[in-house]
């Protein structure tokens, strides 16, 4: 008698989204994470300094921008179970709430760098500064390419080229975003809090 | 029996973790247990949004290793890094 037994492999899912979009998120994860061990690793040279003039930042704006940046990955995540359900509408609603999230982080920003600017900072004036400016540059680049690739999937939602069979653009956008916001979780408190 | 654990209470878990960062900083706490405690919110963190938001529970174990794996990786050195200098 044959006593061989059939066990049911379960699939492993796919990943959401495009491939292309996931490799292009490992690659921008590799570049931010090496800039974050070299501003660990810098630090250690510069104890006292990093300590000093990590003081002069603003830990309100900055709790404050994560809290927007974590909401903004909230909204686009109900956005993506918006276009699963077929609810169109709320989907597109959901991706300019996230856009506006990302908005505000941006004004934020800016005011931050205009406090820094004015008072005479720049990437020349010490190793900390030269550290801060450039990592928190970068991830405002990154946040301006998301709110743009946000935007493009939104108005093509609006447009009416997703639904409930076909959203791998919504969640290409979103996987985006969430790297954004990814990097952002770490960036803060290294640069801003822990000494 | 509802479960607690879905979008939106990650959504404020999260809130609350950023909330509790900020006011270990503005209570200058510092010392090799405060930089582990904040490094062990950033991994809280970043697993949620990994798993949760990005929704990749269930995938192949490369992507899962790739993405957890860069998560690991850079906070285990910059753990070290704050470490070896207190």
């Amino acid at each position: 008698m044959n006593t061989a037994t059939t066990f049911a492999v379960e699939e492993p899912k796919l990943l959401p989204g495009d491939l292309a979009m996931w490799f292009f998120i490992f690659m921008e994860l590799l570049v931010f994470g090496i800039a974050f061990i070299g501003y660990a690793v810098m630090r250690l040279q510069n104890i006292e300094m990093f300590n000093k003039y990590q003081l002069t930042l603003n830990t309100e704006f900055g709790a404050a921008n994560t809290m927007l940046l974590i909401t903004s990955s909230y909204f686009v995540v109900r956005a993506v179970h918006a276009i699963k359900l077929n609810k169109v509408r709320y989907c597109y609603y959901w991706l300019y709430a996230a856009i506006a999230g990302g908005a505000g982080f941006l004004i934020l920003k800016a005011f931050e760098y205009q406090d820094k600017f004015s008072a005479g900072i720049s990437l020349s004036t010490n190793t900390f500064y030269m550290f801060y400016l450039s990592l928190t540059m970068f991830h405002f680049l990154h946040v301006i390419l998301g709110m743009i690739i946000l935007l493009a999937v939104a108005i093509k939602a609006q447009k009416g080229a997703y639904n409930a069979t076909n959203y791998t653009g919504v969640e290409a956008g979103a996987s985006y975003w969430h790297m954004v916001d990814l990097v952002w979780i770490v960036l803060f408190p290294l640069v801003y809090i822990i000494r | 029996m509802k479960s607690y654990y879905n979008i939106h209470t990650i959504w404020i878990a999260m809130l609350v973790l950023t909330l509790s960062t900020y006011a270990i900083g503005k209570m200058g706490f510092h010392g090799a247990g405060i930089v582990l405690l904040l490094l062990a919110t950033v991994l809280i963190k970043g697993f949620l949004i990994i798993r949760d938001f990005m929704e990749l529970n269930g995938v192949s174990l490369l992507w899962r290793a790739i993405m957890y794996g860069w998560l690991w990786v850079t906070t285990s050195a910059i753990a070290i890094s704050y470490l070896v200098s207190l």
